[in-house]
């Protein structure tokens, strides 16, 4: 009687303090992202599967880090990086998360205009609706409000698993690709490596992370269920990541369609291999993830901004209250969906600039996450243990090395 | 220009006498300028008392008297040698680049939390002192462009330090012994404001410095948010939350016991004085005629093993009223109400026996028991006391005959007496 009461106890206290973990992982399979898997699917089939273990523990010991800081310290990483490494780095990583989640913004109101385009609805229309309710989300809502809706932005992801299935994968050689890792050295096989690490860990998602458990308020004594929702949200992200693969695997890789430019390119081509219905629940799967992304995006910017120079900040806050935080997020949804619905805007270029950025920005962050959380003088009792310690530090020194790579294989 | 200098003393900013050159009377570079010493508490503006510098390679302490001028770029010492000293902190003492400059303030005028892009200097009373910080873009400007550009980089956002409280949680050995004295000029809703801004330690701070007035911290509680005021109820002992629910209006610290855990709850509620007890029970949902809204939790309660003597010794030491340990509660051991022994009886019992012993079978009841009940199991048992349990037969507080009479007595007689005028 006790017990069960207990376990039912400790489920809502997970189920409550569900958010930004897992807003912040899937945040992450937005348009980019999905191309990317897409690509990975039709190119190579279920060949990088086993990588997206990898990935997943990565993912959960760099973002377990950050939530971890966020309840002990009630800081935003910005506003640490300010307060023990200086100014320059600070300024440093302030301006290139700006850039950088600029550019990615951008993609996903192009990821909306795509989604929506294959319901015949034009970018003219769709984009600016879009993103006139993203704003008014993010800046009239409440923060509860608002942190709800992202969480039910995250269901959509549910269409990857059913177009999986719909695909009819060999269930058989996808267990094996899980537990088999197979590598192959060509420049393209490599490059989709590495693109995928660099598109499933993603610097906004440790600063989003951190900063939305300090505005939530939840302290050292809820650590607990923040882990298991870190940890939670980011499996979930990535097994939706995975079944993005199979779909794809399953059917534009069987069938001899090996080249996807776009996440929509993607829905396209399953439709003759898999039926409308499956065509269909790719394009809800984008347009949930660019919706989700294309608010998360603007916050973390608007998060850093503020952290850094000591504005006003959160979603709680309405505009007169915190005005630079809500022009930050105002101006970047604006240029997001200017650019999204010009046309003759050089996307994939943009992208391609984007990574660039990402791939700068991503050791610095890392770094500063992992160093952080492991000082007794910032941390204390809750400071990185040494076994975790140098786990995390191989995990930021691998990633990071993907994304130096990464920065390489762009320019050569 | 120097005429001038006692109406209008000239401001550094800290940002450019850090990473300066160390000078020796003479105008030799002696090594490199890596921090300020400045003490924080009983001047209003702080004064610097020393600074950190790396000679050779090694990092010394040079005392302020030894330190002849302070200016953007040099600090030219007074002395030939310097007895080379590592820095200790002694309490009080921050070090200005590294606890002070990029870390959160609070403005006290605005009532807002700040950032500190730069720090501002000046002689003032012949010594060098912080007299303020910037807050503005260009004090964060000036930091970052190549120092030759950096001196003609103006200050925009100047804030005198009369109006700056700094946290100091985060500097070791100085936690706790800097008043914060600006905070009183505060409004509780202000401060709340503050403590719901600020990260936790330093909300903890602001809250620790507002504690030595404990009519000001209960008000600053009632004004924070349910979700802080767990926050900071968690980090508390049972005696400090009920310190802190006594002064603060009884609907507000009812409401706040609400939040408590519920392994909490009743033995704040138990630490409360009993005006505040009563109110808080009420408002709790526990009607004030019942056995739930009129007992108190302050009892003397002992295992059946118990000597005599161990049953008085505890009532010698128990805060219980006189009319709650007229009777002593006996529990077996589960801790549950096995009996009950007039102190009477216990004072005249053979010290080799055990309060088992002697005990009776207690007549017991439960929270929602109605008053007129209570009276007639007194009357019927000749009670002064009775036990209330809850549903697994624990002790959880006694109902005194004092508390009943109040209710049951008649109207009229109460005038008659006078004792419960209305």
């Amino acid at each position: 009687m006790t017990r069960t009461i207990g376990r039912q106890a400790r489920l809502i206290a997970v189920v409550a303090v569900i958010g930004p973990g897992l807003i912040a992982a899937n945040a992450g399979n937005d348009a980019g992202g999905i191309a990317t898997y897409s690509s990975v699917g039709a190119r190579y089939g279920y060949a990088l599967l086993w990588m997206m273990v990898v990935i997943t523990v990565s993912l959960v010991v760099v973002q377990e880090m950050a939530a971890r800081m966020g309840a002990v310290t009630g800081k935003g990483l910005a506003e640490l990086i300010r307060e023990e490494y200086g100014v320059r780095w600070s300024m440093f990583a302030t301006a290139s998360v700006l850039i950088a989640n600029l550019g990615i913004c951008i993609s996903e109101f192009v990821g909306i205009g795509a989604a929506l385009g294959l319901a015949g609805i034009p970018v003219q229309i769709s984009v600016p609706i879009a993103a006139v309710a993203v704003w008014l989300l993010v800046v009239r809502g409440s923060y509860k409000t608002a942190e709800r809706v992202f969480v039910l932005m995250t269901i959509p992801f549910f269409a990857y698993p059913i177009a999986a299935i719909l695909a009819h994968p060999d269930w058989g050689s996808v267990g094996k690709s899980i537990v088999e890792p197979h590598f192959q050295f060509n420049s393209g096989y490599i490059f989709l490596f590495i693109a995928t690490a660099g598109t499933t860990i993603t610097p906004f998602m440790q600063i989003y992370v951190q900063s939305a458990v300090v505005e939530r308020g939840i302290g050292p004594e809820q650590l607990k269920a923040e882990r298991i929702e870190v940890t939670s949200g980011s499996i979930f992200a990535n097994l939706v990541a995975s079944f993005i693969i199979i779909a794809t695997g399953a059917t534009l890789f069987v069938h001899g369609h090996r080249m996807v430019n776009d996440a929509a390119d993607a829905a396209r081509a399953l439709e003759p291999v898999a039926g409308r219905f499956a065509e269909v629940l790719f394009g809800i799967g984008l347009l949930g993830a660019s919706l989700l992304a294309a608010a998360i995006l603007p916050i973390t910017a608007a998060y850093v901004i503020a952290e850094t120079f000591g504005f006003e900040k959160g979603i709680k806050h309405r505009p007169r209250e915190a005005p630079v935080f809500v022009a930050v997020i105002t101006v970047l949804i604006a240029i997001g969906t200017v650019v999204a619905i010009i046309p003759g805007v050089p996307v994939i270029e943009l992208l391609v600039a984007v990574q660039v950025v990402n791939g700068i920005l991503l050791p610095v962050t890392l770094f500063f996450v992992w160093r952080l959380s492991a000082s007794k003088e910032l941390m204390g009792e809750y400071a990185n243990g040494p076994v975790f310690n140098v786990l995390a530090g191989l995990t930021v020194f691998a990633t990071s090395s993907l994304s130096v790579l990464l920065l390489a294989v762009t320019f050569l | 220009m120097e005429a001038s200098a006692p109406t209008a003393p000239r401001v550094f900013h800290l940002a450019l006498v850090v990473g300066g050159d160390l000078l020796d009377p003479a105008g030799a570079k002696l090594g490199r300028v890596d921090d300020l010493i400045v003490r924080l508490g009983e001047d209003e503006y702080p004064p610097v008392t020393g600074l950190l510098a790396t000679l050779a390679g090694r990092q010394v302490f040079v005392p302020a008297d030894a330190i002849d001028e302070i200016d953007h770029g040099r600090v030219r010492l007074r002395v030939r040698r310097l007895d080379l000293q590592p820095f200790e902190r002694r309490p009080q003492e921050v070090l200005l680049k590294k606890d002070m400059l990029d870390r959160q303030l609070i403005n006290v005028d605005g009532a807002r939390l700040v950032r500190s892009n730069e720090i501002e200097l000046a002689r003032l009373d012949g010594w060098y002192r912080v007299v303020g910080v910037d807050i503005g873009v260009r004090g964060l400007l000036r930091r970052l462009v190549p120092r030759p550009f950096a001196r003609s980089v103006g200050t925009t956002g100047f804030l005198d330090w009369a109006s700056v409280e700094p946290f100091t949680g985060h500097v070791p050995t100085v936690r706790l012994r800097v008043p914060h004295p600006k905070l009183a000029r505060l409004h509780p809703a202000q401060l709340a404001d503050l403590v719901e801004a600020a990260s936790h330690d330093e909300g903890e701070e602001i809250l620790g410095a507002v504690g030595d007035d404990p009519e000001l911290e209960a008000d600053v509680f009632e004004e924070l948010e349910p979700r802080h005021q767990r926050e900071f109820v968690d980090d508390r002992t049972d005696a400090d939350v009920a310190e802190v629910l006594a002064r603060m209006e009884s609907d507000d610290a009812a409401d706040l016991v609400r939040e408590l855990p519920d392994e909490r709850r009743d033995e704040v509620v138990r630490l409360l004085p009993i005006v505040q007890r009563r109110r808080v029970r009420a408002l709790l949902g526990y009607d004030p005629a019942t056995a739930g809204g009129l007992m108190s939790p302050e009892f003397v309660c002992v295992f059946s093993q118990a000597t005599p003597e161990e049953a008085i010794n505890r009532v010698r030491t128990t805060q219980a009223s006189a009319e709650a340990v007229a009777w002593i509660f006996v529990m077996n051991a589960s801790q549950r109400l096995a009996g009950a022994v007039a102190l009477v009886d216990l004072l005249r019992a053979d010290a080799d026996l055990r309060v088992g012993d002697i005990a009776d079978v207690p007549q017991s009841i439960t929270t929602e028991a109605e008053v007129e009940e209570i009276a007639r199991l007194m009357m019927d048992f000749d009670l002064t006391v009775v036990p209330v349990v809850d549903g697994d037969n624990r002790l959880i507080g006694v109902v005194t005959v004092d508390d009943v009479l109040e209710l049951v007595l008649p109207r009229g007689w109460r005038r008659q007496f006078g004792l419960f005028g209305e």
